[in-house]
């Protein structure tokens, strides 16, 4: 190695072309069997559905780039070509999951997550600290298995099915104790993965780890709970327990996003950040749109995995004194309020959502507000000509709005054959409640 | 006890920390120059059981040290016969290594987390959007106020917290003995010696945010002791074992042994230049080109003389003037000179006479960027935008991400950064700092001819080129929280054009030099035109703001470009150790947010030449720190004594933290750049949190996590000046003697006066 310019292995090269390449197939199957989702099975052990595919390109996409990242920023560490094999277990753990057919083999990539993900959390086991947060975040993971595998178990054993696809096609003939039993446990262990509250303690316990494995964490590990409750989607409508995975996510929320505003370290500032966006994800899940959820988090995963890799860009000496809010004038006012209403019949004309009085309207609330708000901020700053104000941010939010909903309706039309991923709940009081806190 | 007897206490006590400097003007200190009026080793043998920390090198460093062929086995041996020792190099490098450090459990580690919480949640510097709240009422009362909604320790609080720090703090001290009081108080001081060390920054330095919301060292005293008392934590904590003396002896050997061979070699190295003894210039040089006296800037002087009529002097890259700067975009004033040295004067952007338009311009623009960052921190903050901004702009965090992975250098042009350049349509304007208006008023006449007159006579100058350029140097680095520590370092952690651009505006002006020939007999030719300029460490490139030089100047100013391009070439081949598009690769580097070592700053140095250029203009020195002194021009010794008394002690800090950062990186140092994580905006802890560090990171010092690659040596000095000019110094510098008798710099005299020869200097 040439010690004046130390650069990266050979190895770790290769690690990161390899995924590359991974993720180009996964694309280029998505391409070629697009519109038309796969339907490939072998003998109860494995399947390719459009989850699958779409999850494929999703992981393959964030670990490429994280390790692309981590050859270079990791060159000197101990423990480098240990990165590798940990992040290549990650990264099957979670392709198995969406591949595995079999019931056990879909508890295994769950238990590999988690295994993979603590060891990266204590991978410099020099460090007592580490050593601690990564027997302390195992701990975390090996109960969410355990509580999968009795979900999984109950599940399994009444319908006398040992496949995913079988169980999800006899999941009305189980009694109802049952199911609501099992979705119960599979609510927790999602509630574990991706840092609920109550526990949400070992994200934020869990910044031992080196930057771009915390980036591989809150980009893609934290997403399992997405990911497993779409595949189990219609288990939660036959339970009754959407309205709890609404009350689990909307607590959580606004309650991480508050914690947030407190919180005086990047990495942590950032972990209650995903905590809050995990917790909208489930949300998004018990109205009903597990589509939208698959959306989320893999829009999230871009936005944290950025933001954890230029953490190091937060040194700043700034002013103890607060500048002034300004107010906003009437007629700034009226712009921002009907292009907060244009935005949300636009989002709502391109998704095909949203008006009908169901869970959609809650996005479309969502999305009304962002706009407003964002507005709010952009007519405000007097040094930005008027042109900027008033022309290119609307359209850079509607291009905004545009490029989601090319993902969700792609996504959308290509998902359809999973059963009941998009299927919106009846407005409750509930949902009215947490819009109105929103 | 009152208030005055705590605080006396106290700052007994406080000798033992050092100072923690934030990142954003990072300053290399001497951890422990608390114990600089102590003999080295003992003064690090004490150190060490207190802070718990290395103060040697470890074995594995000499091992690599002494297989690379860099101590020399003769020295090793004469320094373990005088020892009295038996052992041979090999099995005492055998023994050394049969004694690795072994891990403590931390056992007021709860203790240390709960402080730490606390300190990091009043100290932040604006990255809560909600800052804690009572704050302004200083830490003490807002702790008060607010520890009994914590959960982890309320519980715990079974007496009621008195109103005032001293209070607390004398309930908690006085069921001691009064001669325990300092070792009690110092053991809580170094128990968390990052964070009590920015105490003292925010305290000793005023800072604005220790105006704002005021925290000292007795307030953190009172609320360790009181959380340590509730808690059931030692009040008067046990000091980990210490490091067996024996060893620590042993590694002393070796080190003064690797000492001894790096000087050998360096006097070896000189005594190969013996040439003609002055370099009289024959001709008048087409340009002279003053540098910091960074160990960076040789490579870049010996390239540049080699390619054309050029003159380069080594000085202080604050350019002998002590100053703070006015930062235009922020209005925030920061120190941009030598740390310990308190500044004059202060510094701030004008708009240049000409340049009313471009100015304006650079302003809208920066207006124009401020909005933008506004509104990105805003939309991440609030509900329920938070969710649909992530929604939204998701697709464009993808697209940077790729081009920050694969284009790293195209990407600037996106990034919330200037495209126009403030040299062009600004100039530095020069005020005391003490100034009682509101508006800056210029320095005097007679200052502003003291500061250009200072400026020459510490460079040893003869003839004035046409031309004469100040160059700053500065680095550039993305993503990366030491960016500071890369930059000027006799500018405390800032970048130096500054300060060169100020000088270069004074030496123009035709009433300074009309002063300057008629009371100091300097006479500037009148072509001669000075500029200034900035040198990328990290890209090698440099910038010359060449605003307003004449038509008459053009072809020379065409050339000095043109060369400077070339050494840009084949400086960072040298550099980087790259054959081929090393241009290229360090621009890269430079820009990669993936990339932990942008550069290697000043590791590898460890030598210090004051003389004339000529001693070193033929070999390589890019070891040494290179201050330009002519010992024929400074009849009284007072330039000796300027630099001595100013970059002398800067770097004798500089080396030190270099020293102790590689020595015991966790403590002394910022540990390993991979799990760190910024706080507060001003500093960063490891992990969930730790001690606030204070030093330099892994990345910066070590090629890998075994493999060191800054040398841990004290600095070696050589000046080239009658031992009579030394001793009439050292006499009246109480520090200096203490610093060179205590061996924490070591100082050799080349005498003119006698056949140069080389001796150590010891008064």
């Amino acid at each position: 190695m040439n010690s004046k310019n130390p650069g990266s292995s050979l190895l770790f090269r290769a690690f990161y072309s390899f995924l590359w390449l991974l993720f180009f197939l996964s694309i280029g199957f998505i391409v070629a069997y697009y519109p038309n989702p796969p339907k490939w099975e072998w003998r109860g052990v494995f399947h390719i559905n459009s989850l699958t595919l779409i999850i494929w390109a999703t992981v393959t996409f964030f670990s490429a780039v994280v390790s692309t990242f981590a050859s270079r920023y990791l060159v000197g560490f101990r423990y480098y070509n240990r990165f590798i094999v940990l992040s290549l277990g990650f990264t099957f753990s979670v392709s198995l999951l969406v591949f595995a057919n079999h019931l056990l083999l879909l508890l295994l990539a769950w238990l590999g997550m988690g295994f993979f993900m603590s060891r990266l959390i204590g991978i410099d086991s020099r460090w007592g600290e580490a050593r601690e947060a990564a027997r302390y975040c195992q701990r975390h993971f090996s109960v969410g298995s355990l509580f999968l595998a009795t979900g999984i178990a109950l599940l399994s054993f009444s319908a006398h099915e040992h496949t995913l696809t079988g169980l999800i096609a006899h999941i009305d003939e189980l009694s109802f104790p049952v199911l609501l039993a099992s979705a119960l446990c599979i609510i927790v262990a999602a509630a574990i993965q991706s840092a609920m509250f109550p526990f949400h303690r070992w994200l934020l316990s869990a910044m031992t780890s080196p930057t771009p494995a915390s980036a591989l964490m809150h980009a893609g590990f934290v997403n399992g709970a997405g990911i497993l409750l779409t595949l189990l989607a219609p288990l939660f409508f036959k339970s009754n327990t959407m309205t709890l995975l609404i009350i689990v996510g909307g607590i959580t929320a606004i309650v991480a996003q508050f914690a947030k505003l407190i919180q005086v370290n990047i990495k942590q500032k950032l972990g209650c950040s995903t905590t809050a966006q995990m917790a909208f994800m489930i949300m998004q899940c018990g109205l009903g749109f597990f589509n939208a959820a698959v959306v989320h988090l893999i829009l999230h995963g871009f936005y944290k995995a950025y933001l954890f890799l230029s953490s190091g860009e937060e040194i700043k000496h700034i002013s103890p004194i607060k500048p002034r809010r300004k107010e906003l004038r009437k007629r700034q006012a009226v712009l921002v309020f009907g292009l907060g209403i244009l935005g949300a019949f636009f989002f709502a004309w391109i998704t095909g959502k949203g008006l009908s009085a169901d869970g959609g309207i809650f996005l479309t609330l969502i999305v009304a507000i962002t706009i407003g708000q964002a507005m709010d901020n952009v007519i405000k700053q007097q040094h930005l000509s008027l042109v900027k104000r008033v022309v290119v941010a609307p359209v850079v939010f509607f291009v905004s709005v545009g490029l989601y909903a090319l993902l969700y309706n792609g996504s959308t039309f290509f998902m359809n054959d999973l059963p009941m991923i998009d299927h919106p709940e009846p407005l409750s009081v509930l949902q009215i409640v947490f819009g109105v806190v929103f | 006890m009152t208030k005055q007897e705590l605080q006396h206490k106290i700052d007994q006590a406080a000798r033992v920390i050092g100072k923690t400097w934030p990142l954003y003007s990072f300053v290399t200190s001497n951890p422990l120059s608390g114990f600089e009026d102590m003999a080295f080793f003992k003064a690090i043998e004490q150190a060490g059981n207190l802070w718990g920390a290395q103060v040697l090198p470890n074995a594995n460093v000499f091992r690599q040290a002494w297989e690379e062929g860099r101590i020399d086995a003769l020295e090793v041996q004469k320094l373990l016969q005088e020892k009295g020792k038996k052992e041979s190099p090999e099995s005492s490098l055998m023994l050394l290594a049969s004694h690795p450090m072994v891990e403590c459990l931390n056992e007021h580690h709860e203790l240390d987390r709960l402080t730490v919480k606390w300190l990091a949640l009043f100290m932040d510097e604006g990255m809560a959007a909600w800052p804690m709240p009572f704050k302004e009422m200083g830490f003490y009362t807002a702790w008060r106020k607010l520890i009994v909604y914590d959960e982890d320790i309320k519980k715990h609080l079974d007496q009621p917290i008195p109103k005032l720090p001293e209070e607390a703090l004398s309930q908690a001290l006085e069921r001691y003995a009064p001669e325990d009081h300092h070792k009690i108080i110092e053991r809580h001081l170094v128990a968390l010696p990052g964070w009590t060390g920015y105490i003292k920054y925010r305290v000793e330095n005023n800072s604005l945010w220790n105006q704002e919301y005021p925290i000292d060292l007795l307030e953190y005293m009172a609320v360790r002791l009181w959380m340590a008392q509730s808690l059931d934590a030692p009040i008067l904590p046990a000091l980990l074992p210490k490091e067996n003396h024996e060893v620590l002896e042993l590694k002393y050997i070796w080190l003064e042994a690797w000492e001894n061979t790096w000087q050998n070699r360096f006097f070896e190295r000189l005594k190969g230049e013996q040439q003609p003894k002055q370099s009289e210039v024959k001709n008048r040089p087409d340009a002279q080109l003053v540098f910091c006296l960074d160990s960076r800037s040789e490579v870049l002087r010996r390239q540049l003389e080699k390619r054309g009529n050029y003159e380069t002097f080594g000085s202080a890259g604050s350019f002998g003037i002590l100053m703070d700067y006015c930062n235009p975009e922020s209005g925030l004033i920061n120190k941009a000179s030598p740390a310990m040295i308190p500044s004059k004067y202060i510094v701030h952007e004008e708009p240049a006479d000409n340049f009313r338009q471009e100015a304006q311009e650079y302003q809208e623009e920066e207006r124009r960027l401020g909005a933008y960052k506004y509104f990105l921190k805003r939309m991440k903050n609030i509900l329920p935008s938070a969710f649909g901004f992530v929604e939204g702009s998701g697709f464009y965090y993808a697209f940077f991400m790729l081009m920050r992975t694969f284009r790293p250098t195209k990407v600037n042009r996106f990034m919330l950064e200037h495209k126009m350049s403030l040299e062009r349509s600004h100039e530095a304007h020069i005020s005391p700092i003490d100034h009682e208006e509101e508006a800056y008023q210029e320095i005097s006449l007679p200052e502003q001819v003291l500061l250009v007159k200072g400026a020459f006579d510490s460079c040893g100058w003869r003839t004035f080129a046409p031309l004469v350029v100040f160059t700053g140097h500065a680095s550039h680095s993305a993503n990366n929280p030491y960016a500071s520590s890369l930059d000027c370092g006799a500018c405390a952690g800032n970048p130096g054009k500054r300060n060169a651009r100020a000088l270069a505006k004074l030496a123009n002006s035709v009433e300074v030099r009309a002063v300057l020939q008629k009371e100091h007999g300097i006479r500037i030719p009148q072509d001669t035109i000075f500029i200034a300029a900035e040198h990328i460490t990290s890209t090698d490139e440099v910038q010359l703001f060449d605003v307003g030089v004449p038509e008459s100047h053009r072809q020379i100013l065409h050339r000095l470009k043109a060369d400077l391009r070339a050494v840009k070439e084949t400086m960072t081949q040298e550099r980087l150790d790259e054959p081929r598009d090393s241009v290229g690769i360090a621009k890269n580097k430079a820009n990669n947010w993936a990339e932990a070592r942008p550069e290697w700053g000043l590791s590898g140095h460890a030598g210090y030449i004051i003389g004339p250029r000529s001693l070193s203009k033929s070999g390589i020195y890019n070891d040494c720190f290179l201050s330009s002194y002519d010992w024929t021009l400074d009849k009284e010794g007072s330039i000796l004594k300027g630099i001595m008394q100013g970059p002398l002690l800067v770097c004798q800090w500089i080396s030190n933290h270099y020293y102790f950062s590689t020595v015991d990186n966790n403590v002394f140092g910022g540990g390993s750049k991979i799990t760190l994580n910024i706080t507060g905006k001003h500093g960063v802890v490891q992990g969930n949190g730790s001690d606030l560090k204070m030093g330099l990171p892994l990345q910066s010092l070590m090629a890998t996590d075994d493999k060191v690659y800054h040398y841990p040596l004290r600095l070696s000095t050589l000046i080239q000046a009658p031992r009579t000019y030394v001793d009439r110094i050292i006499k009246e510098d109480e520090k200096l003697r203490s610093l060179l008798n205590n061996g924490w710099i070591h100082l050799f005299i080349m005498d003119p006066e006698e056949e140069n020869r080389i001796a150590r200097y010891r008064f």
